[in-house]
């Protein structure tokens, strides 16, 4: 018994420390190598398409019903806390430029695009096509794993402000049904609170996890084994381990950025 | 475009029908009692440390925004009864369902994608047995309990989240925290969170074992298998928050309107 609490007690700190083993490992390719790195042009486009491009319609989608929720349950709370819902438009923005719109975007992203990695990098080294990379002297990290990395804080950054313009658009029209508002009298409250270090944060917060989801999925498919049973797991790891560092980071971030 | 909508409808359609299978077989042959105890250590004991942990992250993180808006009118009196109230209505279930569809729905749909790659499946219908009935219905009835029973406990630790925060860095000591919670949390909500709870259990379950039963083409299709689950429960739960808040908040209305009249 002891021995297993052990074991796992290893394997979480290796969960932790190898996707960042990885992340130094790209940064001292990309940095000390800067005047030889072969960055593999085709592939990093591909990555933006399929990351950001594939990505948009499902997160749209999303974003549009979440941030119908989110006006509808603030004007619910700030009519039972001050009687009425003026201030409720520049505190929906608030909320959902610093938290919601970033994260939700997030989750999504490592469900479609975490996964995915995880389970191509699992499927090429179940297949032992990674050795062949090997033999052919291409690196998998500047082969995979920065095209990634660069396909993937692309697509975060993008589509959250793609989800920003969305929001706004629905809770314009959400409360110019529901709310009596008049259209222009909504958008003309709307960045009340709203700064640019609010955007500047949010955006950031987006940079970060578009870079903990390509090295986290990386790292479980790149550590893949056993057929299709390791696939299976590699992905689902991929899945949970970045969701997890995506609220962490998210703490760290918040209570970094706004509490001081 | 129509074509991608036209295998949406048609892959929903396919999900209906599984899951309508799969109730009759629960109703009529009932589970075993042995598999479904052996699922819910699976799925549900080891998912608990990630459930606490997302609950108190995801009550700290709230606490922590609705502190900043409400800091600049001097109300933070209220911050304990709004922030449980954000959480519990909406915000919570949605995120820690989020974790949990990647932990117990990934998990469940690699392992039965494994089970058809590797033709178990075939094996048991071979044997003369359902494999629905064998396989299936312990998983799914084991998930959404455990679904549910998590969801509720992760709401509740977003609430020890949310104090743990605020007394140690907001400066609203534990009684301020928890002087206003009665004010703005009706049962009613309390209600929101639990039915939203028990819905994004079963669809996180039927979406899950759905995916992983139809898994083909090898180590590939396994891969796929578990990106699709995690997509469609994603959605999903999305909508579903959508659809049970309004659909709740109609049948509050109703009530009123029937009581008052």
């Amino acid at each position: 018994m002891r021995n297993n609490e052990q074991r796992v007690l290893f394997l979480g700190f290796e969960a932790l420390l190898s996707p960042i083993r990885l992340f130094a490992t790209s940064c001292r390719v990309l940095v000390f190598s800067i005047v030889n790195i072969r960055l593999h042009g085709r592939e990093i486009t591909n990555q933006m398409f399929e990351s950001a491009v594939l990505s948009l319609p499902i997160i749209l989608f999303s974003l549009t019903i979440v941030s119908l929720m989110s006006i509808l349950e603030f004007s619910w709370h700030m009519k039972l806390v001050l009687k009425q819902d003026a201030l409720v438009p520049g505190f929906s923005m608030v909320l959902m430029v610093r938290e919601v719109a970033p994260v939700v975007t997030a989750m999504l992203l490592t469900s479609r695009v975490g996964a995915s990695i995880a389970a191509e990098l699992g499927f090429m080294k179940v297949t032992e096509q990674l050795d062949q990379l090997k033999l052919l002297s291409v690196s998998e990290v500047e082969y995979l794993v920065i095209p990634r990395w660069v396909g993937c804080v692309f697509a975060s950054i993008t589509l959250t402000l793609a989800s920003l313009v969305t929001s706004i658009c629905v809770s314009t029209g959400i409360a110019s049904r529901f709310m009596n508002y008049q259209p222009h009298e909504f958008f003309n409250t709307l960045f009340v609170f709203t700064k640019a270090f609010d955007l500047g944060g949010g955006l950031l917060k987006a940079f970060c996890f578009g870079t903990i989801i390509p090295f986290v999925s990386c790292v479980c498919g790149l550590s893949c084994q056993g057929g299709s049973r390791g696939v299976g797991q590699a992905a689902t790891r991929a899945v949970v381990q970045s969701c997890l560092f995506i609220i962490f980071a998210d703490f760290f971030l918040s209570y970094w950025l706004w509490t001081f | 475009m129509l074509k991608a909508i036209n295998k949406g409808i048609e892959g929903l359609g396919r999900w209906a029908e599984f899951s309508i299978r799969v109730f009759k077989t629960f109703t009529s042959k009932g589970v075993s009692s042995t598999s479904l105890v052996e699922q819910m250590y699976h799925v549900g004991v080891r998912s608990l440390p990630i459930t606490i942990v997302s609950g108190l992250f995801v009550g700290a993180i709230l606490a922590i925004q609705i502190n900043l808006q409400l800091k600049d009118f001097g109300a933070q009196t209220f911050l304990g009864g709004l922030s449980t109230s954000t959480t519990l209505r909406n915000l919570g279930p949605v995120l820690i369902a989020f974790l949990l569809s990647g932990r117990v729905g990934a998990f469940t749909s690699a392992e039965l994608g494994t089970m058809a790659i590797t033709d178990q499946l075939n094996a048991i219908r071979c044997l003369g047995m359902d494999p629905v009935e064998k396989i299936v219905v312990p998983r799914l009835v084991a998930l959404t309990c455990s679904s549910f029973l998590l969801l509720i406990l992760g709401l509740g630790m977003t609430v020890v989240g949310g104090v743990v925060i605020s007394s140690a860095h907001l400066g609203v000591n534990p009684i301020q925290f928890s002087q206003n919670i009665s004010l703005f949390v009706s049962s009613w909500s309390i209600g929101i969170g639990v039915v939203k709870s028990f819905l994004f259990g079963l669809m996180i379950g039927t979406i899950s074992c759905f995916f992983g039963y139809h898994t083909a083409g090898g180590a590939r299709g396994v891969g796929r298998a578990v990106k699709r689950t995690s997509v469609a429960t994603l959605v999903s739960i999305i909508l579903m928050d959508f659809l049970v808040s309004t659909a709740l908040e109609s049948l509050k209305t109703f009530f009123e309107i029937m009581a008052n009249s």
